[in-house]
């Protein structure tokens, strides 16, 4: 029995804790007793083994472990103090040491929460890993053709159909139904508010979605027809303090298909993709007649949560069998001649409702998105910056070593090991970080507003999050460490005899590493620059392109349906204002966002032969072209107060290419539902953002009556959109005016374009800076070790001009260099940026000419200080001391 | 100096490690004790307990020599002092005493 040993880790325990005098007696002891028990027992043995060492672990029994240590303790001030001195004794290398890592790290902190905001989209939903969203696709070449909108029935026929989904549900936001803005009133009221966020949606849309109810019963909302939801902030601005469930509110003036308040729910969080406030019922809707069981229309956001366990790309694999069931026969009883080549095409997937905000590149729903793109470049722009910061920490204390290489030397005689001193330089590098954090952070949180406008968001710093002070010091000491790990390893390496006899006292043993750092520093730099001056570039040739119409100086006029049948004497009234030069009563405005729609279009009689033509059929009124300033290409312009022109369409040019029309005018074309003459050509104008090439596109008369667009010329807008106000409070009193300006609309299509620039343009100042910093302080330190070498000089008769070519030549170099390796990296990135865009510049040498030159003058500059002080020194001053 | 005062577990084990005179080490007190007493005792409860008579200066330690036995840990061994032996005499003197006075009394 002798083989049976004391459990190991209680017995190490009490080795560990145990004063070492008492060891013998109690491990004894307790080994003895062991030993005796272990004959009638050895479970029991170790149980009571165990407990022993448990209950000798008392204070009696402890070691002292702070007399054991005391020596860290002592030596640790000892580095803290002497850490303090030195950045104090060199304030200005310490404060470009701490600044570079402080503005790395609050760019690091800024970009961090928008990445958190960014990816905490839509993870709100009670079964979000359950709920997804069907993604339609149409094969013909290359990249599918997907799009969000769907057919009317399939949400139906998914449910019934596969047993995998629990709830499939839909929504509609489209405006050409009505969803999108409404006029609002509670019933009883007689003045109209102006609402956006509107959209249809079934009631297992909402269920699907979880959205928690502050009132209204969950399993019976949206049940009935005519019922709708509205979010509680608009309950609160409705129906102050009160329970608002069964209220009446009248939209659009229609009085006499109130909607009952079925439900208030909790807004929609701002990290959602979907953001509405008002969710009328699709129960007893229909859009036409039969429109719901209808497979040929796609208008429909479908929803759908699976059941847990199941599998959703297993379900994905089986989605094609809706196409084969409802769609091939839908698409026969139709006549197409093609029907099984058309199903063919078309495929259904999957999208994680958690994928939507950031991974919807493609597909067509009109929702704004962020974009993972963006979370990555941001995430890499952080951490080159933080890079950068820590490059400066390097070579700055790298540089700065030969000042250090004495008390290294000493301390290495009176029997200081390398990994005392490694951690010497770690906990100096500790230090230099948590203060940089602390500064860093501070620099965040008052920069916070101003990114806040730059990225569009809305975010604050999360101090009453638990995780992030500790997030943060944790932060603080990787990067101290990170920073620090290379300069304590080359510091402690020095030799004591060397350095005392004086032989190592230059920092330029890494000489070349700090070069190649400097390389980087500038190259990222140059990248960032030349990216600024491309995207500026392609903004200045966006928004001055020519784009087919003229956008200053128009007034749209928003609303302009409640006029009802006044709104033919209001605009008459309008053209008698004197600075309004023409106006015209049409939704479809040159410009993303407002109405739009899609038609297959035929030649007369041709409809089942070949391809159709897809396009916008916008209907405007006759003083539309006028109004807008486009140009007809060929033909003429609608007629006024004909009837006949009733049969009269302009086509834009780009139609006329598709149909391959020689001579257009007098041509028929045909969308199945009207049939029209060809009179006028447009010529092509943008009424999309440039991203998008111009499609097909025509004007027929119609009516479209919820925007006037009104073209002013009088130089005094204020004076004039006062008279308008006057005129429309006149007409429509029970309604407030909402107006805006058409070249503002556009200038908002480029939003994102310009947002990209300025965050290009911080950033690159960012790592300008930064980099800046870092051969200041490097150009400073050169001319404090070649001080003597200058004097010398100086006293032998050098010019200021020689003196100041010394000390810059080395650094140009670098920049130079930096400048070749940056020119093609850069360019082949913007030349990706730049393929999203069909309208765009050409990227030409002049940009990283001026990039390089830009760079070239800024390192300059930043050198020319340190130098030019160097060259002005007194000689004696520096020659005196030997 | 101030009388010591000894409480009722160190007392026997004081008794324990006279009566054990020169072969008076923990396990060994334990097992007599236990034997005695009848009931368990916990090691570390008597390592304690002689701590505190040798800080009182009732008995005075000495290491044994190393064995293969133990985990190769010398065994401690307490002899007790001049000053715990005059203890115990007192405490008992007074015990008998007290003892003694104690009427006759029929406990039928």
């Amino acid at each position: 029995m002798r083989s049976v040993q004391p459990p190991k880790y209680p017995l190490r325990f009490l080795r560990w804790f145990c004063r070492e005098d008492y060891l013998d007696e109690i491990e004894g002891d307790l080994i003895e007793l062991f030993e005796k028990r272990v004959e009638k027992s050895p479970k029991m043995a170790r149980r009571r083994f165990v407990w022993d060492v448990v209950k000798s672990f008392r204070l009696r029994n402890i070691r002292s472990f702070r007399s054991q240590n005391s020596n860290n303790t002592v030596m640790l001030k000892n580095y803290l103090k002497v850490a303090w001195r030195n950045m104090l004794r060199q304030k200005m290398y310490s404060a470009v040491k701490v600044g570079g890592f402080a503005v790395g790290i609050g760019a690091c902190v800024l970009i961090s929460l928008f990445i958190r905001d960014e990816l905490s989209y839509d993870l709100q939903y009670p079964d979000n890993d359950r709920i997804y969203r069907v993604i339609g696709e149409y094969y013909e070449t290359g990249i599918p053709d997907r799009q969000s909108f769907l057919q009317p029935p399939l949400a139906k026929a998914l449910k019934e159909d596969f047993p995998e989904v629990e709830e499939a549900g839909r929504f509609l936001s489209s405006n050409l139904f009505g969803a999108g803005s409404s006029e609002v009133r509670p019933a009883g009221r007689a003045q109209n508010t102006y609402e956006k966020g509107f959209i249809f949606a079934d009631p297992e849309f909402f269920q699907i979605l979880g959205l928690p109810l502050i009132y209204g019963d969950p399993a019976s909302v949206l049940t009935e027809p005519n019922t709708l939801l509205i979010s509680k902030s608009k309950a609160e601005k409705y129906f102050p303090g009160e329970n608002p469930l069964g209220k009446a509110i009248i939209l659009n003036n229609n009085t006499g298909n109130p909607y009952k308040i079925d439900g208030v729910f909790e807004d929609f969080p701002k990290n959602s993709h979907l953001r509405y406030d008002f969710i009328r019922t699709l129960r007893g809707m229909e859009f036409g007649k039969g429109e719901q069981y209808f497979w040929g229309s796609n208008n429909y956001h479908t929803y759908i949560k699976i059941r847990a366990g199941s599998d959703a790309s297993k379900l994905e694999g089986k989605l094609s069998d809706i196409t084969d069931k409802y769609i091939l026969p839908a698409l026969k009883a139709g006549g197409q001649p093609n029907a099984e080549e058309i199903a063919g095409r078309i495929g259904f997937k999957l999208q994680p409702v958690a994928d939507i905000h950031l991974r919807s590149e493609g597909i067509k729903d009109r929702l704004s998105h962020g974009d993972i793109r963006f979370v990555w470049i941001f995430g890499a722009v952080a951490a080159f910056i933080l890079l950068l910061a820590a490059i400066n920490f390097i070579n700055l204390s790298t540089a700065k070593s030969a000042n250090r290489a004495k008390e290294v030397g000493l301390r290495k005689t009176l029997g200081s090991q390398s990994s005392n001193l490694i951690s010497q330089f770690l906990t100096e590098s500790l230090l230099f970080s948590f203060f940089s954090f602390m500064i860093g952070v501070l620099l965040a949180t008052v920069l916070l507003p101003y990114f806040n406008e730059l990225s569009g968001k809305a975010l604050t710093m999360p101090w009453a999050d638990w995780q992030f002070i500790p997030l943060l010091l944790a932060a603080a000491v990787v990067v101290g460490l990170l920073a620090g790990i290379y300069p304590a390893f080359y510091l402690s390496a020095f030799k004591p005899a060397a350095v005392l006899k004086g032989s190592v006292s230059r920092g330029t043993r890494s000489s070349r590493l700090r070069g190649g750092l400097v390389i980087f520093q500038f190259a990222t730099s140059i990248i960032l620059i030349a990216g600024t001056f491309i995207i500026y570039r392609q903004m200045e040739f966006i928004l001055n392109q020519k784009i087919g119409f003229d956008k200053e100086q128009v007034l749209l006029i928003q609303g302009s349906n409640s006029l009802g049948d006044n709104a033919a004497t209001f605009k008459n009234e309008l053209l008698r204002l004197p600075d309004v030069k023409s106006a015209t009563v049409s939704d479809y405005l040159p410009v993303s966002g407002t109405k739009r729609n899609s038609n297959g279009f035929y030649e007369e009689g041709k409809t089942s032969e070949g391809e159709a033509v897809y396009g916008q059929i916008w209907r405007v009124d006759p003083d539309y072209v006028r109004t807008m300033g486009m140009k007809m290409a060929e033909g003429r312009d609608f007629f006024d107060q004909m009837p006949s022109e009733s049969q009269s369409v302009i086509i834009n040019q780009t139609m006329a290419k598709q149909f391959g029309f020689e001579e257009p005018l007098g041509e028929r074309i045909t969308n199945g539902g009207g049939t029209w003459n060809v009179v006028g050509v447009l010529e092509d104008f943008h009424y999309e953002s440039m991203k998008e090439e111009i499609q097909p596109l025509c004007l027929v008369l119609g009516n479209s009556p919820q925007t006037i667009a009104v073209k002013v010329t009088s130089s005094d807008m204020a004076s004039t959109t006062k008279a308008v106000t006057a005129l429309w409070d006149e007409f429509v009193p029970q309604q407030p005016i909402r107006y805006s300006f058409l070249d503002e609309s556009y200038a908002r299509m480029y939003d994102d374009l310009q947002r990209t620039g300025s965050v290009f343009t911080t950033f690159a100042i960012l790592a300008v800076l930064v980099a800046c910093l870092g051969l200041f302080g490097l150009s400073a330190f050169v001319v404090e070790q070649r001080g003597k070498e200058i004097s010398i000089r100086k006293v032998l008769g050098a010019g200021l001009g020689s003196i100041f070519r010394l000390v810059s030549i080395d650094f140009l170099q670098l920049v130079v260099v930096a400048f070749i390796i940056a020119t093609p990296i850069s360019w082949y990135f913007m030349e990706r940026w730049l393929e999203d865009y069909i309208y765009r510049i050409d990227i030409t040498w002049d940009v990283f000419a001026l990039a390089g030159l830009l760079s070239v003058a800024i390192a300059l500059i930043t050198i020319s200080s340190e130098s030019v002080k160097a060259a002005f020194i007194n000689p004696v001053k520096k020659l005196r001391s030997e | 100096m101030k009388e010591q005062s000894i409480g009722e577990f160190e007392e026997l084990v004081l008794l324990m490690v006279a009566a054990l005179h020169d072969e008076a080490y923990g396990v060994a007190i334990l097992e007599n004790l236990e034997e005695k007493q009848g009931k368990k005792v916990n090691i570390s409860a008597i390592h304690v307990t002689l701590k505190r008579l040798e800080d009182k200066g009732f008995v005075i330690s000495r290491y044994g020599g190393i064995t293969g036995e133990r985990g190769g840990r010398r065994k401690k061994y307490y002899i007790i002092t001049a000053l715990g032996k005059k203890l115990l005499d007192s405490q008992y003197a007074l015990r008998t005493s007290l003892y003694q006075q104690i009427p006759k009394i029929s406990f039928g």
